[in-house]
This record gives structure tokens, sequence and C-alpha cells, in this order.
């Protein structure tokens, strides 16, 4: 079976979860070809992968390169690209994008394959009958952004995608209520398959012994989806109560100005440490000489850094968005906080500093445990076979 | 006669933020000749008290670029080799560009060189070389924040600020934030923002409606706190207030789309886009609270603009706003990063009688009277022109 990935990039390496998925495929004897919007050429993959026509830069660039892809598609693909054309004014699209449709679509048309999966949801949109085109199933995941944050600013973007798909990828329950939310109606098969990480490369080094100073830790980009604003809040109050603490922050983004002025508004110079980008090693190495993993997002899909954090051995605390109180179980493998609340984050955050030991190792051991069991890569890979398998 | 004083008004354009086109009006008024330098994005005065020296298009600037060449060859050879060095020691932009922003600047050679925003000082202390005094307008996040969140601005003003001849500081905050940064005391000049107040009619409320109208006005950026406004909106809902609050200036903002939706507000709030400024006055006027939930400010002159008109203001307490706001005299001051204190000063509000509401909308007109008006301003901004000119600063 030959699956055609549509995805942004090649996976960089950190993106463990596409290229776990594509390893698995590939281990179960599929063909996997990746469709991208761009290459960068640090990034190697042994998978086949063709590029779409990059149309930016100088009008005359574009305009030359618009018309060899079109030409090229009306010779060597002309049947699929009638069918796209006709399929897309069927559905109302103007003819500009129609033609548009053809052209950034070019890369697609030359290989067959019998599904066509659409990494994200935001990367389906104008091209729900691309599969079809080409004679192929569509299947499209949501992770997070695309079925959170996007349809806010877009509404009813996914209207057309839901009579068009076969099979829909979710990583969480709650991403799954959120597909229902944009007007999805059992139409077609719904599978949860959740993010998976490699369970060799943090297996338990962590110390058994807890800081005297508790140190807290949180990998995340810096965005405000991360919440990362009310999370200082929160160690603010901490400050006032005069419970010492530190905290590394582990990322970069764009609201590192807003994070770092927070940090000084909130007294908190001497407490916080912005590390910047680290290294998957790096990382590693920080994560296991914290206590307490802090994840307070506003929105999250799932969060694989939870899930390191916790195979660690790490006591978990997060916020209750979407996929979170899913990855972290409530009292058993960590704690979930409802978002937006820094005093209740405060609450929970003092609480766990007083537990006894024995309590602080019980979480942290279910959580190790069930991350081991639940959240491997055999597991996630084998569910991925089950997914273009079972019809 | 005594010769006018000349002053450049530099913002890297010719039509800039209201409040600076204030200034530049007020100064016109006062028989002081303006220079604007920069990029023609169009023109607000016209005037022979104000002359535009701007460059827009290839060919323009290619024009300007000769012309200025030549003029400064013949008239002032020396000056230009001395700037032309200075030029090619500059490895941060590309030499025709400085040319073109630094010639003009260099042959027209006003007293003043009044640099608006501070970041661009490290462009600009050259005019010092030459005769010209360069006073530096201390505002904004070029001041409050650039320098917290990135240690080069920092280290850039601490190295030139001691150098600079004046500064204009919008609010007593300012000047000691920029004192941080090594800008000497006694080069600051404290001048409040001015007010057109003869063309802001103070407009009393006289029916008590409802739902409560709480309005922000200001760009889509973190400084201006509204992820803290909307936290505070759903506390006024779960508390049964009725009101309805509108942000003029962030309709595209996707993080406080979310927001709105995640904290299902969205019948509660609306995102409206940039309005014109007289559309943005009438605004103010149609609502009861002026609601400006800040991280940071100098003085926000949309709360001047709100205390001058008639508008009840409810403001965080950061940077200047204090100077302006007495809590309960004349407005309400809150704590910055505090939903729960902000949606209680709005609910406060909610319970003013029409009485109490005209009392304290009343000593707000009177604070801006006292503080705000144009002619203060200009009246301030002349000394200190001639404070520096004459080395008494």
């Amino acid at each position: 079976m030959r699956i055609g990935l549509v995805l942004p990039a090649v996976p960089g390496y950190s993106e463990t979860f596409f290229s776990n998925k594509i390893k698995g495929l590939e281990a179960n004897g599929y063909t996997v070809i990746l469709f991208v919007n761009s290459c960068n050429r640090k990034t190697k993959t042994s998978t086949k992968t063709k590029v779409a026509p990059k149309l930016s830069g100088n009008m005359v660039r574009i305009g030359m390169i618009s018309f060899y892809r079109l030409s090229y598609s009306l010779i060597f693909h002309f049947k699929v690209s009638r069918r796209l054309f006709i399929l897309d004014r069927d559905d109302g699209i103007n003819f500009i994008q129609r033609i548009k449709n053809i052209i950034i679509n070019n890369h697609i048309f030359s290989e067959p394959v019998d599904w066509l999966h659409f990494g994200f949801g935001t990367m389906v949109l104008n091209r729900e009958n691309v599969a079809k085109a080409i004679g192929a199933k569509m299947a499209v995941s949501f992770r997070g952004f695309d079925i959170g944050i996007y349809p806010v600013k877009h509404p009813g973007c996914y209207k057309r995608l839901w009579e068009k798909v076969d099979k829909i990828h979710v990583i969480s329950n709650d991403i799954s209520e959120l597909v229902y939310k944009q007007g999805f109606n059992n139409q077609v098969p719904i599978i949860k398959i959740t993010p998976a990480i490699d369970i060799r490369f943090f297996k338990n080094n962590h110390k058994t012994e807890y800081n005297k100073i508790p140190h807290f830790i949180t990998v995340a980009r810096l965005h405000w989806k991360k919440g990362l604003d009310y999370t200082l809040e929160a160690l603010a109050l901490l400050k006032e109560e005069n419970i010492p603490f530190h905290y590394t922050i582990i990322g970069d983004g764009p609201q590192e100005e807003y994070l770092k002025f927070g940090t000084h508004q909130l007294g908190l110079n001497d407490y916080v440490t912005f590390t910047g980008k680290l290294s998957h090693e790096l990382v590693k190495k920080k994560l296991e000489q914290a206590d307490i993993y802090l994840q307070y997002s506003i929105q999250e899909g799932f969060c694989n850094s939870v899930l390191e954090a916790q195979a660690i051995g790490l006591l978990c605390v997060v916020s209750d968005a979407e996929g979170l109180s899913e990855n972290v179980l409530h009292n058993k493998t960590g704690w979930v906080v409802p978002l937006r609340q820094p005093k209740l984050l405060l609450e929970k955050i003092r609480n766990i500093i007083n537990l006894p030991q024995t309590e602080k190792d019980t979480i942290s051991q279910n959580a190790k445990e069930r991350v081991k069991l639940e959240f491997n890569i055999k597991k996630q890979q084998k569910e991925f076979v089950g997914f273009y398998e079972n019809n | 006669m005594k010769k006018p004083i000349t002053v450049a008004i530099y913002s890297g354009v010719s039509k800039s933020t209201t409040f600076i086109e204030r200034l530049i009006k007020g100064l016109i008024e006062s028989h002081v000749k303006v220079l604007v330098f920069g990029v023609d994005n169009g023109k607000s005065f016209y005037s022979e008290s104000v002359k535009y020296y701007t460059y827009r298009g290839k060919v323009n600037k290619l024009f300007r670029l000769c012309k200025y060449t030549l003029l400064l060859s013949l008239f002032k050879p020396k000056d230009k080799k001395r700037l032309d060095e200075i030029i090619k020691a500059n490895t941060h932009e590309p030499k025709y560009l400085l040319r073109l922003k630094y010639y003009p600047v260099l042959f027209y050679k006003p007293d003043i060189f009044h640099l608006q925003w501070a970041k661009s000082i490290e462009d600009w202390v050259w005019v010092q070389e030459f005769g010209m005094k360069l006073v530096v307008s201390l505002r904004g996040t070029h001041i409050t924040i650039s320098p917290i969140g990135n240690d080069y601005w920092a280290d850039l003003y601490t190295h030139l600020f001691p150098q600079v001849d004046g500064f204009h500081a919008v609010s007593k905050s300012m000047s000691l934030e920029a004192q941080k940064y090594r800008a000497l005391p006694s080069k600051i000049k404290i001048i409040y923002s001015g007010l057109l107040l003869d063309d802001m009619m103070f407009l009393p409320k006289t029916v008590k409606k409802e739902p409560l109208k709480i309005l922000s006005v200001g760009r889509s950026h973190w400084t201006k706190g509204y992820h803290h406004a909307l936290d505070a909106m759903k506390l006024l809902k779960e508390r049964h207030i009725y009101f309805h609050y509108t942000i003029i200036g962030v309709d595209d903002d996707e993080e406080l789309l979310f927001q709105r939706s995640q904290l299902d507000i969205e019948n509660d709030v609306t995102f409206k886009s940039e309005l014109p400024f007289e559309a943005v006055l009438k605004s103010i006027q149609a609502v009861d609270v002026l609601l400006l939930p800040s991280l940071e400010e100098g003085i926000a002159n949309v709360v001047l603009e709100a205390m001058a008109l008639g508008t009840l203001v409810v403001s965080t307490d950061c940077g200047g706003m204090d100077e302006v706001i007495k809590d309960k005299e004349n407005g309400f001051l809150i704590p910055i990063r505090n939903p729960s204190e902000m949606a209680s000063a709005i609910q406060n509000v909610s319970q003013l009688t029409l009485d109490d509401y005209s009392k304290l909308t009343k000593a707000a007109r009177v604070s801006i009277e006292q503080q705000h008006h144009i002619k203060k301003m200009i009246v301030d901004m002349k000394a200190l022109y001639h404070g520096v000119l004459n080395d008494k600063l």
C-alpha cells in the first residue's frame, strides 16, 4: 500500500510524531511518499519526497513557475487536472483558485497513492478534492491549532471537508470533541492515536531525591498558547509567600520579550532562567535536574514534552487545555489545574511541594509506567497500520 | 527681530502619530521653524514654518541623493567629508540609505534635532559633531520594554544616553526609567502630552443606560494587557453584571479571538479594527467606561482624551498613569495583572449614581485642563529647546 503524507516540511529530528509514524509504516511494508511545501536541505530523509511549487518571490518568477507547472499538468496529467477542476467547480470554488489548485498540487499528481493523508487540518483547506481527483482515499489529522484555534478566526472552514474525507485522525478525545463542534457528524470513522515518545531515550535516570529548593521546568515554544504568562503570575504569588524555588523555561518564540518583561515586572529575575532552545540531549539533562514539570497551557493538542517529563519521573502539573487532561491523569499520574487561573496553579504547586516523599514517588512511578505502556512508539506504529488497514 | 530656532522633528516618516503631529502643529503656531526629514508618507501641514525634506520612490530617492551630494560638495565639503567617514564606519545599513537620510539634515543643520523614538539614537548621535543639539523623547516601549527584553538596547542606551543634550520625558516614571540607563536627571524635562482641548468638548452623561458600555482603544500588542481585560469580563459575566465591552484596534488578533471564544463571552465582547481619530473620540463619548488594562504605558493618550471628553476611566496603575489619575477622585486605578480587581472596579462604576459619576468626570476634566493643555506642552517644549541651546538644562 502507498501512503502519501502531506506536510508543511520534511519532519525534523524533534518532530518524532511524524518520523516514527513513517518508520513504522515503512517497517510494515508500506511505501510512504512525503508531499511537502518546503524542503530544508539540513533535514535528511530516506523517504521519497516531492516538493510543492514555491509560489513566492517576484511576480515574474511566480508567473514562470505557474505557467510551467500548469502546462506540465495539462500535458502529462490531463485527466487528473480535469477531474480536480470539475470537482472544485462543483464545490463553487472560483476559477482562479481552481487553476491555482492544479498548479500547487501538481507534485501530488504524478505519484499514485492509496491514501492521501493531510498531516494537519489546515493543510487540506481548498484541497478537499485532490485525493478524489487522483483516485485515493483521504485522511486528515487534527492536532490542536488546526481545530482549536484556526476555526475561531475562520468559522466553518471545514464544512466542505466533512463530506469528502474518508477517515479522521485525532490525537486526543478533546480534539475529537472539537472536531464535532466544527460540524462533523460521524460521516466517517474518527480514530484517536495519541502521540508517543522514545521510551529508551527518556528512560529513568532521574534522581530519587528532590532538590532542597524546588526546581520547576517547562519545555515549550514561547507562544501565547503555552500560557507561560499565567505560569509566571502563579510563581510570583508563590514568591510572595516566601517559598523558595527556581523555574527554567526551555524554548524560544515570539513571546520572548513579553515573558522576559513579565519576569522583570513580577520581580522574578532571580527565580527564572530562560535557556533558549536546547538540543534534545540537553533538554533531557535539564529535565533530570528538575523536580516539577509545569505545562499550564491555554491550548494544547496533547504535548510530547509532558510525556517526556513523565517518562523521566518528574511530577507534572498541567492545565485542563484539550489533550493535557488525558496526557496526565489528575491525582494519579500528576495534577490537572483549570486553565487561566494562576491562584489555583499556585495552590496546587504549594500542595505538591508539601507532599510526603512517598506520595510524590507513587505519582511519579504511576506516570512512568503509564507512559511506558500507553505512549510508546511501537503501540503508535501499530495503531497507524490499523488506521489504513481497517476500512 | 530674534531669529526663530529651527527644530527637526524626526520620527522616520513625514506624517507620524497623533501626538507627534500635535507637537508639530503647536510649534508652528508658536513661531518655531520645524523641519521634517525621513520617508514621505504624506503631509499634514502646509505652512511657511514647516519644511519637509523627505523622500519616496526610486527616482525621487536618486534625485535627492544627487541633489544633496552636489550641494554638500559645493557648500560644505569639509562637513561632507567627515560625515562620509561616519557613514563608512556604519556597518548596519546600506551606505546609500544612510546618505539619503543624513545628507539633508547636514545641509539644513537645524539648531535642535529632536528624535522622537529612542531606539534610533545610534543613527543620530553624529548630529552633535556638527553643532546640532540632540534632544530625545522618552516615550513608549522603546524605554519601558525593549531594554528589559533585550540587553542590546540596555547597553546601547547606557552608552549613549549620557551624551544626549536634552530629554523630553512624557511622564515622571519614564524619566526614572531612562535614568537606569544613565540619562542625567538634570538633562530631563518632564513635559506632559498636550491635548487640543478647545476641540474636545466635555459631554456630561445625562442618563444611566444598560448595559454598561466599556471601551478599550489601542493596537494589538501585549503591553496593552487585553487578555487580563477579557479574563475580567468573564468574571463580570459570572457576577451577572450586564455589560458590553469593545476593543478598537484588535479585530484580527488570533489570541484574543481564541480567548473570547474559550471564555464564552463572544456575545459580550466586540473587536473592531483601527478607526480614524475623530471616530475614536466619538466612540469614547458613547461609552460609560474607558478601560486601560495595560501592563506598561508612559501616560496613555486615550485616557487623557476620555478624561477630557467626560468618560470615566478605569486604568491599571502602570507607568505614569498615577500621575494623571487619582484613585476615586478623577477615575479608578487598579493593580496590573489583576482581572479580579479590574472586574470589581468596573462593578463599582456600574453601581455609581449619575451624580457621583458626574463628579468624578468633572474632576477628570479639570485635571486634564491643568496638566495636559497643548499650550502648556508647547511652552514647556520651547523651554526645553532654549535650555538645551543655552546649556541651561
